[in-house]
């Protein structure tokens, strides 16, 4: 079997946008930084809540839904294509369709869904619904700038057959065919379905978005950047696309679990959180096979880029457990509503995903010609991340299993909240360590020595 | 070579459209099929008309929405046994059959409110709105100035709109009634095995009651935790000088008693802390432990009668007292009873009951006082035009004397 691919393509290379790479990758922590600009007046706000009192569009709620948004949107995305514009000519061999049109992605993305759902969020125009905050002229604009992508980066990966696409391949594909059906799917659904019917689709797309949009995305930079650094072959073909199966059948069948306990029908219930389970041993699965591909490259590899993407597939191993875990009736009933599950979303999007793009802007960097990288930086952001996120995660898990405790003896509600404070005070604190590792990433991208790319680059590229 | 990659091509081909297939089938499992069902469950167990939002309401709702109310608030009570002990008989699918968009949601910081309507009165409810913590001194949530003008006695529209749409949630349930319980009885939702249910579709502690049976408060409650709990739970409304003048009091109607002119028997206390006072922003507190209500009661009982108060009393000559029960009797039997007990013929019919003067009294001139200007926002109204100076001061005396406290009478008795 010599055509089964098992690393990226290293040779013949096309040539790589690499000022498309820039652009996302800038524009990503840009609009990270706003993210987490937003998260911490929200933080605060739960011990000190007359902070921007008076202020409309400092309103707790309006501010909460501007950061999720922008986490997944602005950043995320972002991340995600400047990684795609880096990778996918290196997976294929090809150019991407068309660089006027990455322009206009790029605009359309960053002007009209992150600038206009921005403002219209914190100016009050918005939909209640989770990961969906945008309201709908703006989800219009996402399906758009998501179909771009689809024009812009599938069609290279058809031009030399399915059968000698590589895993990440498989989840670029993946995700944005999945991600423009279930996006439409849960941002516009349950603006037609009334009530707990309405609420089945936001469940569906709650996980369809971590799941379809997210994870594959994020799992396409571990199995690129892993052996690209290493310079050694994923452990198993085989376990990647059995992997990656599994995982895009079992992920859109999880939706329910975020309603365990309600209304909604118990076979229903049911399905999810048995899928729920099924899908955390896939995901012991898919990271077995990550980590064996590392080859004995450590927990803590040289690799400022590898270093994120190993501490991303621990965080994923993690998480993925912990999901499964709180789907459970037994579990769920005391955990859910809880601080317990900022914990673990935090885990997800700032842990898994957001390790996972740092590392592929990290990866990509060095790789574009003038830009400037500075490791050093990188490497302190990493850490800075890490201590940032160990102590949130702890802090709010914690808290979560406090808050449950008070709930369930039937104190006054305002006990619950007393308590909470301290954690809640912890949980800002933790957030001085993350936004500075963030600002170091930022930082590591923009100062320090102008990159020399591999002299096969620059030639490629010109 | 040629042949395995065209069964390779072949078999990515059949995977991919599985994956497609697999999406699809999610859609249709997780979210067509219980759409279906839920709207089935809902025509079964709901009544057949439930009362659409007026403008108002409406207008409330999106209101809620954009501020990210659902994001802190649940409108879903689970199947839980720690969620019906709290927030009483579980959510129905038909409860919210009509909200587009829903907002279940899946956060607690604060509490649910799937049955807030009838919890709390409008002028509470705008109150915290405006400034959560001048009601709540350990709330967390943020205030929303914007709605208002300036002030939490001058809601704007949407400040109106917004409580609108709260007295909403839940109204259908209840309005469904003794029927609507029985109908909620059959669903036989695997969910309910093993969960005892809710004897009360609505067990908010804070719900305030007209009458209800009141439990035993230990007697001789610990003084100084009563001044504890009343500094985090009451000063806000009645001030730290039980005056009645804290920082919520601005935009109550009726404002809360001034607690420091007042002397209370332990039952009306126990009565008023235990069942709140209904049509009035006063919560009830059945969320406290009994020990501590006992604890509040010694605090509250007869908290600063100063000397000054006491002596101000005057000692009306008997004729006086048959002069201003004749004026009590024409004017105010119909509300506060023939014998100065609440229960007049009036007095079910008035949303804030008239005060049963046998179980609490006024000091000083506070009577006098308060027959000249009424009790805003109760059918208490001012006597000014109605009745002349001596005739109110007889019947202030006169109502004043009609206190019964056995404890507190033999007291008196013994200082004599
Ligand atoms: C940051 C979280 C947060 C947000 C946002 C929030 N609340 Fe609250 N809310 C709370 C907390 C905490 C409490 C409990 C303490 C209290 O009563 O203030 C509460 C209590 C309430 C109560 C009283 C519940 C009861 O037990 O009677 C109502 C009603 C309420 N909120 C309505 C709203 C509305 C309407 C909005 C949106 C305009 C809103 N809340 C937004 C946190 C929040
Ligand atoms: C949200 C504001 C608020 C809070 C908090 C509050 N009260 Fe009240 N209270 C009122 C109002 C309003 C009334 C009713 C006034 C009336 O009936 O005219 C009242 C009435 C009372 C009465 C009955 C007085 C009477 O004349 O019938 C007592 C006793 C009382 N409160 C004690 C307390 C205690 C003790 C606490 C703390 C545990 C407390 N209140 C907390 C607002 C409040
Ligand atoms: C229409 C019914 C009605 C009539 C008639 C009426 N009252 Fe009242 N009265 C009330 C209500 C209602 C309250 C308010 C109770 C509250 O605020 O909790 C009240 C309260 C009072 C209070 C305040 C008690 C306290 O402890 O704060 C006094 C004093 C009083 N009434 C005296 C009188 C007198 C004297 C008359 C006759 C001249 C009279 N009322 C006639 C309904 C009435």
């Amino acid at each position: 079997m010599g055509t089964v691919p098992v690393a990226p393509r290293q040779t013949g290379r096309a040539p790589v946008e690499t000022s498309l790479v820039y652009a996302h990758g800038l524009a990503a922590l840009v609009t990270l930084l706003l993210s987490v600009t937003f998260g911490i007046i929200i933080s605060i706000q739960l011990w000190a809540p007359d902070l921007g009192a008076g202020v409309p569009a400092l309103g707790w709620g309006r501010l909460r839904y501007a950061h999720t948004q922008g986490i997944m949107l602005g950043w995320l995305a972002n991340a995600f294509f400047a990684f795609l514009y880096h990778a996918v000519p290196r997976l294929t061999g090809r150019p991407v369709t068309s660089p006027g049109l990455g322009r206009w992605l790029f605009g359309l993305w960053n002007v009209a869904v992150m600038g206009a759902g921005w403002v219209l969020v914190l100016s009050g125009v918005s939909q209640p619904l989770e990961w969906a905050e945008f309201p709908p002229v703006v989800d219009v604009l996402v399906v758009a700038g998501i179909v771009l992508a689809l024009i812009q980066f599938v069609p290279p990966f058809f031009s030399r057959g399915l059968e000698s696409l590589y895993v990440s391949s498989w989840y670029i594909i993946g995700a944005l065919v999945f991600t423009a059906l279930a996006y439409p799917m849960g941002n516009i659904a349950p603006e037609l379905v009334p009530g707990p019917a309405g609420a089945a689709f936001s469940g569906l797309w709650i996980h369809d978005a971590v799941g379809l949009f997210v994870t594959p995305l994020a799992l396409a930079i571990l199995y690129f950047v892993i052996p690209v650094v290493t310079g050694k072959p994923i452990y198993s073909h085989f376990l990647s696309m059995l992997g990656f199966w599994l995982l895009f059948f079992l992920y859109p069948l999880n939706g329910t679990h975020h309603y365990v306990m309600s209304v909604i029908p118990m076979d229903t219930q049911l399905a999810a959180i048995t899928a729920s389970a099924l899908l955390g041993l896939t995901v012991i699965l898919v990271v077995a096979n990550l980590l064996l591909s590392l080859h004995g490259a450590g927990v803590f590899p040289a690799d400022p880029g590898l270093r994120f993407v190993v501490m991303s597939v621990i965080f994923y191993l993690v998480v993925s457990i912990q999901g499964s875990l709180q789907a459970f009736m037994a579990v769920n009933a005391f955990v859910h509503f809880t601080d317990w599950v900022i914990g673990h979303s935090h885990l997800a999007m700032l842990g898994f995903a957001s390790f996972a793009a740092a590392g592929a802007l990290a990866h990509a960097w060095p790789h574009i010609p003038g830009a400037r990288y500075n490791a050093r930086l990188v490497s302190l952001a990493y850490w800075l991340l890490c201590a940032g996120l160990l102590i949130m995660v702890v802090d709010l898990t914690v808290a979560g299993l406090m808050q449950a405790q008070l709930w369930q003896s039937g104190a006054p509600w305002t006990s619950s909240l007393e308590a909470a404070r301290p954690y809640w005070i912890v949980r800002t604190l933790s957030s001085i360590p993350i936004a500075a590792g963030f600002i170091a990433l930022l930082a590591g991208l923009l100062t320090g020595p102008v990159t020399r790319p591999p002299a096969a680059e620059m030639r490629a590229a010109a | 070579m040629n042949q395995p990659a065209r069964v390779l091509r072949m078999s990515y081909l059949v995977a991919s459209l599985a994956g497609v297939g697999f999406f699809v089938l999610s859609v249709a499992w997780l979210g067509v099929w219980p759409a279906r069902r839920l709207a089935e469950d809902a025509k079964r167990t709901g009544p057949g008309h439930v009362v659409a939002l007026t403008p108002s309401e409406a207008r409330g709702r999106v209101i809620y929405a954009r501020e990210g109310c659902a994001y802190c608030h649940t409108q879903q009570v689970r199947f839980t046994q720690a969620d019906i002990a709290r927030f009483g008989a579980p959510t129905l699918a038909w409860e919210t059959r009509a909200d587009t968009p829903h907002m279940m949601g899946t956060r607690r910081i604060g509490p649910d409110l799937a049955r807030a309507g009838g919890t709390r009165s409008e002028d509470w409810h705008l109150t915290h709105l405006y400034a959560p913590r001048s009601v709540v001194p350990a709330s967390v949530m943020p205030p929303y100035r914007h709605l208002f003008a300036g002030g939490s006695d001058a809601p704007r529209q949407e400040a109106r709109d917004l409580v609108a749409y709260l007295e909403t949630l839940g109204r259908a349930r209840e309005l469904a009634g003794d029927e609507g319980e029985a109908r909620a009885a059959t669903v036989s939702h695997t969910h309910m095995e093993g969960l005892t249910p809710s004897p009360v579709l609505n067990p908010h502690p804070a719900r305030p009651r007209r009458t209800g049976e009141v439990p035993a408060l230990p007697a001789n409650g610990d003084r100084a935790r009563g001044e504890w709990l009343y500094a985090r739970n009451c000063a806000a409304c009645h001030g730290s000088t039980l005056e009645g003048n804290g920082p919520g009091a601005g935009g109550l109607t009726p404002r809360p008693t001034n607690l420091a002119e007042h002397t209370y028997t332990d039952g009306r206390l126990a009565q008023a802390l235990w069942n709140g006072v209904s049509g009035t922003a006063m919560p009830a507190w059945r969320d406290l432990p009994l020990a501590d209500l006992g604890a509040l009661v010694e605090y509250v009982r007869d908290p600063r009668i100063t000397s000054q108060l006491r002596h101000d009393r005057t000692r009306p000559a008997q004729g006086e007292l048959a002069f201003g029960q004749r004026v009590y009797e024409a004017n105010c039997a119909q509300c506060h009873g023939a014998q100065g007990a609440g229960d007049g013929w009036a007095a079910r019919a008035l949303a804030v009951a008239p005060t049963n003067f046998r179980v609490q009294r006024l000091w000083g001139t506070a009577a006098m006082r308060i027959l000249q200007t009424g009790i805003e926002g109760t059918m208490m109204a001012s006597w000014r035009s109605r009745l002349s100076g001596e005739e109110m001061q007889a019947v202030a005396e006169y109502i004043v004397q009609l206190y019964r406290d056995e404890q507190d009478l033999r007291a008196r008795e013994g200082r004599r």
